[in-house]
């Protein structure tokens, strides 16, 4: 099987432990990631904020080079994938010119739908060569992975299960929870940092509170918001997964603690105590 | 006599020390212009809050979701380009999503960011617009962003270097960069898109130039 891979501006620095985990996942379920040739920047909520053409242009010009490809994308981050299904309804809408070659017609995937289909949830739970048996997680979505409906296609937002299913699969013990897809912020933390604690710190709290020792998350800017959050509270600390991260773990009999160095909180000493690592 | 009074306490109850707003004989033209623009059905809503009650940063927005839909139907332009509203705003898609009456509220909200950015009204929350400022600068400049490049992009900025001077929040964020860069999460190098010509030229088409 072959599929287009569009990683997005965040997989080559702060989230790169998410590329090689894809990478990893990939290879272990033999499905062939091809990355698109020379793909640029999707524009992400900086282009839609101060030039709606340009938030339909930029990631036209991924979907073209994947056309020319033939192969349907798959989309790790959340804002990437929203960003070219977004492109794609307004190409077929002719508003703007696009300077590239591009029909819209292509298939792009979100990469946890892509994984909690039946037929690759069948292929996880073959790979999986030691379940992460006792690990309590949560699962959270955010928005851009999931809202507006129109754009995404999921008809469960308000409770969408991809994660949880991928989740399972490697054998965690998930958890359900009310906070799935509530705004951690995104970037507004950066430039306004009291808005953006008050919403990563709630999401925190509440997995906290359902009882979770782990997030499990697949978007980078959540992942990174969830994670240095917590640099200052030695106390309480919830390790932030990427899915990709658990699959990795899982397929393979004796991990390696490097793979987390990236990390703010440790995730080690959990995987130690739980035996997985 | 006991009319006018009733009318100077009302307008205390809804915006205390004011004039009252007239609507005047700006007719239905911003609100036209942004149903046509954005594709928004802005005249479906009625008020029922919904959106403001699903916003999460609500309590910072000086006019809420439901007050800026009301606001177009007024016409009372500069207030929602002044607003802190449309910089605030994460387009987290609460507001579209459990709109009753499919009002694309974000959109909405998206699109008078573009109008205030293409205005000369500076912005209320300048920090937020020029992050996204800089964020199309490195785009421009390299066809993908960089982080650290886009950091040091923005705290470079003078207005933002002066601000985080100024409430002391600059050792902490340096220190945190550092750590990011120790981590190995921000990379200095990263490869360039081939797509930096294609990406400018499609940019100052976008701003309305006639290339050559």
């Amino acid at each position: 099987m072959k599929i287009s891979f569009y990683p997005g501006c965040s997989l080559e620095g702060m989230a790169k432990d998410y590329f090689h985990a894809i990478d990893a996942v990939f290879e272990a379920m033999d499905i062939d990631l091809v990355e698109i040739e020379d793909w640029s920047c999707c524009g992400a909520t900086a282009a839609h904020s101060l030039s709606e053409a340009m938030s339909v242009i930029l990631p036209a010009r991924n979907l073209a080079a994947a056309e020319k490809m033939g192969l349907d994308i798959v989309a790790p981050c959340a804002n990437c994938f929203n960003r070219l299904r977004y492109s794609q309804q307004i190409i077929k809408k002719k508003v703007f010119d696009i300077p590239w070659q591009v029909t819209g017609d292509i298939q792009v995937h979100d990469m946890t739908r892509f994984l909690a289909e039946s037929s690759m949830i069948k292929l996880i739970k073959e790979r999986v060569l030691k379940p992460l048996n006792g690990l309590k997680v949560v699962c959270y979505y955010g928005c851009q992975m999931v809202r507006p409906p129109k754009i995404t296609g999921y008809t469960d937002y308000e409770n969408p299960l991809t994660l949880d299913r991928i989740a399972a699969a490697a054998g965690a013990e998930v958890i359900d929870w009310s906070y799935k897809s509530t705004c951690c912020g995104a970037s507004i933390g950066i430039a306004r940092k009291e808005i953006g604690e008050s919403l990563t710190m709630r999401i925190l709290q509440k997995a906290q509170q359902a009882g979770a020792e782990a997030i499990v998350v697949s978007c980078p800017l959540c992942q990174s918001n969830l994670d240095i959050i917590q640099k200052d509270r030695p106390d309480r600390r919830t390790p932030i997964f990427y899915f990709a991260e658990l699959l990795r773990l899982s397929f393979i009999a004796h991990g390696d603690p490097k793979w987390f160095k990236m990390h703010f909180t440790d995730p080690v000493p959990l995987l130690k105590a739980k035996g997985l690592l | 006599m006991q009319n006018t009074v009733s009318h100077q306490k009302g307008m205390a109850e809804h915006e205390p020390g004011k004039k009252r707003k007239l609507i005047g004989d700006r007719g239905n033209y911003f609100l036209d212009r942004i149903q046509g623009e954005a594709g928004v059905n802005i005249s479906a809503c009625f008020q029922c809050e919904r959106c403001t009650n699903a916003c999460p940063v609500s309590h910072f927005m000086d006019i809420k979701p439901h007050q800026a839909i009301r606001y177009i139907q007024l016409g009372w332009r500069e207030d929602l380009l002044k607003s802190s509203t449309i910089w605030v705003c994460l387009s987290c898609e609460m507001c579209t999503t459990y709109c009753p009456n499919e009002v694309d509220v974000a959109e909405t909200i998206n699109h008078l960011r573009n109008m205030a950015a293409h205005s000369s009204i500076t912005p209320k929350e300048k920090s937020l617009a020029v992050f996204h400022q800089t964020f199309l600068e490195v785009l421009r400049k390299s066809g993908k962003v960089n982080e650290f490049r886009l950091m040091n992009a923005y705290y470079l900025k003078p207005d933002i270097f002066q601000e985080k001077l100024k409430n002391g929040t600059l050792k902490e964020e340096l220190l945190l960069g550092l750590t990011l860069l120790r981590k190995g999460r921000l990379k200095i190098f990263t490869p360039r898109s081939r797509a930096i010509k294609d990406i400018q030229k499609a940019y100052h088409q976008a701003r309305g130039e006639i290339g050559q």
